[in-house]
Order: structure tokens, then C-alpha cells, then sequence
């Protein structure tokens, strides 16, 4: 009978002592869109590292794929099982700030230990913060960059578009000839748009750069800027370069820069991932300057809490956990930084094992330099009307002038 | 013998309450039904009824914020949005163009495939197989060939001299591509659908009908085609329903484009619904969805009961 109590009461402690375990361990829920064995490998050694001050925390990365990354994260949030925290794209972050669903950051980060909330860029910041409040850390501030074949280049007997930027003859008259030298003498597509998708869903990402070296926006402080000379004269070029010259991949064709079928594309620095199997030779360069000079555009992506998450405050501390000076530098490899201590050290240029450092140092110049991709509370129904518009503007016989004026007319209520 | 069946009958009285033979068969009947009677109404009366308040309200998915608007969200769509009734007749021109182009072709198919001959079974499978194919799969290969100079279809029609159109690009065309790689995708389910039912007529017919000296054509209008009435509305009814509610087909091909030319009901409401975040708008779209494949069924069922009578 002694025995038995005993037993018993051993069982019950050590019960007792499971539960309490388990009810001390947590685990914050973040939601990503990469799938990148590399970029998870990353995130999983800086959540472990999150053990040193927080021993009974650990972090799940749960990714979902991007293209439907913004409407399943929505789901989430309405059914009522929202992530802890997750990376948010630059075009959601408007949408997702007025409805109120992300939790202001601003305390936890200006409080956390040795965190230096001013060494952030304040451009870079623009979008996620609103007076004292942020709700927001950049973790990727990555400029578009050119990507080109090298080998396509040499065969056409042209100098690629790092030389012709190193002679300061890289801008939109010398983009459209190499374009067009190349489709002539080697068959290739001269450039591809973004992913091959700057008819549907990369509209933004086709157009903005060109508007933008031309002087142009395609809408500021509730006015749209399609109809602007800048921007009529910037897309005018386009149209041509792809229905005169025939050097852009034409709306309905596929020509994959990645499997070498186009000489140029449009892309950010994390795609370099893709390139030791294009079989190749390759580099990176800026963007072609305009008559408005050097423009170049940024997308951006940043960390967020959910304002529903029942460990909001717990998150917050990781954010700033993660976004300290030393993770942001170990992940400067793959996303390029908004913290200015990291993006002028030597450690950035020479993070990216796949880009010299001479190429990186573009890449550094650009985001300096760099403007956001627009973006509004609307985004989605702004996309969603100008699409059929922008359509309309990708045909052989069409008036850019008045389709850019039906793109105006279409988006500007919401504006 | 009589004590015995007391003692039988007070022992039942003592086990269960006195029922007739009626409520027992009753209670059974209950207890067989109840599993999907509770499934009907958790997932699908429920839902529906849901669909409906959600219509009267406008709801903000990401907010979460819902305002009671009473109908405000139908008289919205039906007469303040011209997008409404541009997307209504998208659907209508996809309905009109896949279900006779889809049974014509099925009934084709079966006619040719349900006698026995060698081969009928590998030619079966062949006209099957696009049914379990991945939608995914299916879209990206069909992009693929219908890609305006470089596409295999082009390259086909040059070769008999004619100049192709820009398939996806063109809205018009657009529809017509999305129409017909739909009907390849799913004719095969129609076809299997009229094979079981001509294989379920009896011969005899046939036989008697060539006796009396009727023609192939003859046999089929007079014979085959009235035997095949019932399978004819289930198919007509279920393509139908299937046309309108199409949305991967159209997510996958062309996202509603170009010039939302092929923008049809079943996606506009996605768009309203997850990507415009408007719940309750969304909601009254689909109950307005609801009602027109409704009426359209139960016209084609009461034609058909009157042509049978």
C-alpha cells in the first residue's frame, strides 16, 4: 500500500511537472512565402539564437507560396487563426495598416537593448510607419536590377550592359538598341519583362521602371500619372521595342530568360539562386537611366505582428530580435538591407556568394538612390481596374496615348 | 403456449417502451438518414443559409467589420455596376458555347465508342484521361501551345496557310480558346456518362427498327435519341451547372482577361470576395449565381416533362 502511494504520488509530480513544462514552452507561428531550403536554414539559426534570452520559444515558418500568399494569409486572419507574425509585400502593406489587423511595433523595438531603431533608412521606412507608430521592419529592401546573358551579348559582338554602365552609356536609347542588335543577330528575345509576367500580374513591375527613368509616376498624392507626357513617352518606347523592333517578348509568347531564350530580364537579387543552372555566363547591372537620370525602383517586403495573435508581444520581441544589427547582416546575404550600418559595410557587397562584389556595389547604389514601387490602401482594386486598360494598350495598332488616358480614367476614382 | 408468449411479451414491455411496428421502422429510418441529414445541414444548408445574411451585409474580410444593408448589395449589382452584366453575359456566351459543343461531342464520341471493337478500350481511356488530369498541368500546356507566333497551334494552322490569332490576347479569341480546351478537359465524364446509357438499350429495338426498314439516322432520331432523354437532361443539367460555376479554367488560363474578355461570374465573385475583400457583395453575386442556374434547370426539366409527356 506504501508502495503504491508512492508510485502515485511520483506520477502525479512528474505529471504535474509535463504540464507545467508544456504550458512554459511557446511557439510563435511565421508565415513566409519562400520555400528556399537556403532562406529557411537562415531563419531557422536566428530563431535558434532567439534560445539565448528566450530558451522556451521556438518559431514554426510555415510558407506559403507567393503568388497566393496575401489572400491565404486573409483567410487566416478571418477565420479567426491568424500567424503570430509574417512577411508582408510592399503592395499589401497600405490595405493591411488600414484595417487595422498589424500591432504597432514602435515600443518594443525603441526599447529593445542595443537595437538602434535611427540606423534604419528613413525612405526605406516610408511605408511602415506612421508618425511614432511602425508597423513594420523591412527585411528586404531590393532594387530591380537587369539581369543579361553574357554569352548572347558576346555573340551579337555587343558590350553588355555592366561595360556600357561603367562608360556611362547605359540608359534607354542604348537598352532598346542592344535589345534589338540581339533579336536581329541572334534570334533571342532582347528582354523579358519580370517572370515573363508583365502583361497580368506584373504590370507594375513592367511599366513603373521606364516611367520612372522618363521622370514619371504612375500615380502620386491622388493623381494619376499615366497620361503624363514622362510616362506616354517612356511606354510609347516600350511599345515599339515590342511591336516595331520585335526585341520584347510579346504579350502570349514565352521566353524565358532563366533557360537563355532572352538576352535581358528585369529582377531582383534573391533570383540569383536560379542561375548556377541557367548554363550561362551572366551578371547583373542597373537599370537604364532616362532623360530623368538614374531612377531606380525598389520592392520591398517587411516583418509584421498580427494585431489578433495571442502572442503579439512575444513576436514583437522576436521581430526586434531579428531585425537586430547582426541577424540583419546574416541576412543580407539573400535580401538586402534597410539598416545603413549594413548596407555601407564591406559585409554586404561581399555577401552574395553568386555576385561580385563590383556588381553588388550597383545594388548598394540603387537602393541609396531607389524609390518604392507605388502602392495604395487600394492596391488590388486599382490592379484589378487597370488591367483590361493596360490590355487594351498591349496591341500592334493601339493609341498609347489614349489607352494610358483609359487608364486613368479607370483607376482614378479610386485614386 | 399462450403463457409462453406472456411471458415473451412482458419481457420485451420490460427491455424497451411499448412501439408499434411503424414508429420502430421509423426510429431506423432516422438513425440511417441522420448521418447525412447532419452532414447536409452543417455543410451545406448551413453554409447556404450563411451566404444569405452574409448577402445583406457589408462585410469587410480583413476588418471583419459587417453593416447590416439589407438588399442594398443586390440593387448594387443589378443596376449600378456595368461590370455585373458585362461578367453575366461572359458567362452566359461560356455556357452557351460549352454545353452544346460539350454534349454534341460527347453523344459523338459515345456513339463511335460504345459497340465493342478492338482498340475501344485504349480509345476510351485516351478521351477519359483529360478528366483526372491536373487542372494546373492542363493550363500551363495549353498556354503553352496557344502562344500567339511560337505556339504548336499556330505553327499548325501556318502550315495550311492560315495566320493564327493571338489566342489568349485577343478577348474574343480568348473565349473561344478557354471554351474549347474545357471541352477537351471534361467531355470525356459526358461521354462515359452516354456509353452507360446506350449500352442500357436494349438491341432488340435496334433489330426491329432496321426490320421495318429504318435507316441509321432514323434509328438514332427515332430510337437512340428519345431512350436517351433522362441521361441527356442529367448531362445537360450537370454541364451546365459546371459552366457556370467554372473558375479554375479561367484563374489558370487567362485570370479573367485580356480586356476581362473572359472575366466570367464564378471568378468576378473570387475577385469581389478575396482579393477586394468585399464579403458581403461577393455574397449577393453568388446568391444571384444560385438563382439563375436554378431557374435555368428547372426550365430545361419542365421542357423536357412536357416533350416526354
Amino acid at each position: 500500500m506504501k508502495h503504491r502511494m508512492r508510485t502515485l504520488t511520483a506520477s502525479t509530480v512528474l505529471a504535474l511537472g509535463l504540464v507545467s513544462g508544456q504550458a512554459l514552452a511557446e511557439e510563435l507561428r511565421f508565415t513566409v512565402w519562400t520555400g528556399s531550403e537556403a532562406h529557411l536554414k537562415m531563419l531557422n539559426e536566428i530563431a535558434e539564437s532567439f534560445k539565448a534570452t528566450h530558451p522556451d520559444v521556438t518559431v514554426r515558418f510555415e510558407t506559403i507560396p507567393a503568388a497566393d500568399y496575401t489572400q491565404k494569409l486573409t483567410f487566416q486572419l478571418a477565420g479567426g487563426n491568424p500567424p503570430d507574425l509574417g512577411w508582408m509585400m510592399e503592395d499589401a502593406a497600405p490595405t493591411f495598416a488600414a484595417a487595422g489587423v498589424l500591432m504597432d511595433l514602435g515600443s518594443t523595438l525603441r526599447s529593445a537593448e542595443g537595437y538602434d531603431f535611427a540606423d534604419y533608412s528613413e525612405p526605406a521606412l516610408g511605408l511602415w510607419v506612421d508618425g511614432e507608430a511602425v508597423y513594420g521592419v523591412p527585411f528586404s529592401t531590393s532594387p530591380f536590377m537587369i539581369y543579361f546573358n553574357k554569352t548572347l551579348f558576346d555573340e551579337a559582338g555587343l558590350e553588355d550592359p555592366l561595360q556600357l554602365a561603367a562608360a556611362g552609356k547605359w540608359n534607354m536609347d542604348t537598352f532598346q538598341d542592344v535589345a534589338k542588335t540581339i533579336k536581329e543577330k541572334t534570334g533571342k528575345w532582347g528582354f523579358e519583362f519580370k517572370d515573363g509576367q508583365g502583361y497580368d500580374s506584373r504590370i507594375m513591375h513592367a511599366l513603373m521602371p521606364p516611367i520612372r527613368a522618363y521622370g514619371g509616376d504612375v500615380w502620386a498624392n491622388g493623381e494619376c500619372g499615366f497620361d503624363k507626357p514622362e510616362a506616354i513617352a517612356a511606354v510609347q518606347q516600350l511599345h515599339d521595342m515590342v511591336f516595331k523592333d520585335k526585341s520584347i517578348v510579346p504579350p502570349g509568347e514565352q521566353g524565358d530568360y532563366f533557360s537563355g531564350s532572352s538576352a535581358m530580364t528585369i529582377n531582383q537579387i534573391s533570383r540569383a539562386s536560379k542561375m548556377p543552372e541557367a548554363g550561362f555566363d551572366w551578371g547583373i547591372a542597373p537599370l537604364p537611366s532616362g532623360p530623368a537620370g538614374e531612377s531606380p525602383v525598389i520592392g520591398q517586403a517587411a516583418i509584421v505582428v498580427f494585431e489578433r495573435g495571442v502572442q503579439k508581444e512575444l513576436a514583437a520581441e522576436f521581430v526586434a530580435h531579428m531585425t537586430n544589427k547582426e541577424n540583419v547582416a546574416k541576412m543580407a546575404q539573400f535580401f538586402p538591407p534597410a539598416r545603413k550600418s549594413v548596407l555601407d559595410s564591406e559585409a554586404f557587397t561581399s555577401a552574395n556568394s553568386l555576385i561580385p562584389a563590383e556588381q553588388m556595389a550597383y545594388v548598394s547604389d540603387a537602393i541609396a538612390k531607389g524609390k518604392v514601387l507605388p502602392s495604395h490602401e487600394k492596391s488590388p482594386q486599382i490592379l484589378a481596374a487597370m488591367a483590361p486598360k493596360v490590355d487594351a494598350l498591349w496591341k500592334a495598332d493601339a493609341n498609347v496615348e489614349q489607352a494610358l488616358a483609359d487608364v486613368c480614367a479607370a483607376i482614378e476614382p479610386l485614386l | 403456449m399462450a403463457d409462453a408468449l406472456t411471458e415473451k411479451g412482458s419481457a420485451r414491455s420490460w427491455r424497451a417502451p411499448r412501439l408499434t411496428l411503424r414508429q420502430r421502422e421509423a426510429i431506423e429510418a432516422w438513425l440511417f438518414v441522420s448521418p447525412t441529414v447532419a452532414g447536409f445541414l452543417l455543410f451545406f444548408l448551413g453554409p447556404l443559409a450563411a451566404v444569405v445574411y452574409f448577402s445583406l451585409t457589408e462585410w469587410n474580410l480583413l476588418t471583419q467589420q459587417a453593416t447590416f444593408v439589407g438588399v442594398k448589395n443586390y440593387v448594387d449589382a443589378l443596376s449600378h455596376n456595368p461590370d455585373f452584366w458585362h461578367v453575366l453575359r461572359n458567362s452566359f456566351v461560356f455556357a452557351m458555347g460549352l454545353v452544346p459543343l460539350n454534349m454534341a461531342l460527347a453523344l459523338s464520341l459515345a456513339l463511335a465508342l460504345s459497340r465493342p471493337f478492338r482498340g475501344v478500350i485504349f480509345f476510351r481511356t485516351v478521351f477519359f484521361a483529360p478528366v483526372v488530369t491536373s487542372a494546373v498541368a492542363w493550363a500551363i500546356v495549353w498556354r503553352f501551345l496557344l502562344q500567339g507566333e511560337g505556339g504548336a497551334v499556330n505553327q499548325m494552322l501556318a502550315l495550311v496557310g492560315i495566320d493564327g490569332p493571338n489566342w489568349l490576347r485577343e478577348p474574343d479569341w480568348a473565349m473561344v480558346a478557354v471554351i474549347v480546351t474545357r471541352v477537351i478537359k471534361m467531355v470525356g465524364l459526358n461521354m462515359i456518362l452516354y456509353i452507360a446509357a446506350l449500352q442500357a438499350i436494349p438491341r432488340d429495338y435496334e433489330a426491329a427498327a432496321r426490320l421495318e426498314g429504318a435507316s441509321n439516322w432514323q434509328i438514332f432520331r427515332m430510337v437512340i435519341w428519345p431512350l436517351l432523354a433522362p441521361t441527356t437532361l442529367v448531362i445537360f443539367v450537370i454541364t451546365m451547372i459546371g459552366s457556370f460555376k467554372v473558375f479554375d479554367h479561367i484563374y489558370l488560363m487567362t485570370g479573367g482577361g485580356p480586356e476581362n474578355g473572359t472575366l466570367v461570374l464564378a471568378f468576378y465573385i473570387y475577385e469581389q470576395g478575396f482579393k477586394f475583400f468585399n464579403v458581403g457583395y461577393a455574397s449577393a453575386l453568388a446568391m444571384i449565381m444560385f438563382v439563375i442556374v436554378l431557374v435555368l434547370t428547372v426550365v430545361q426539366m419542365t421542357l423536357r416533362r412536357r416533350d416526354m409527356q
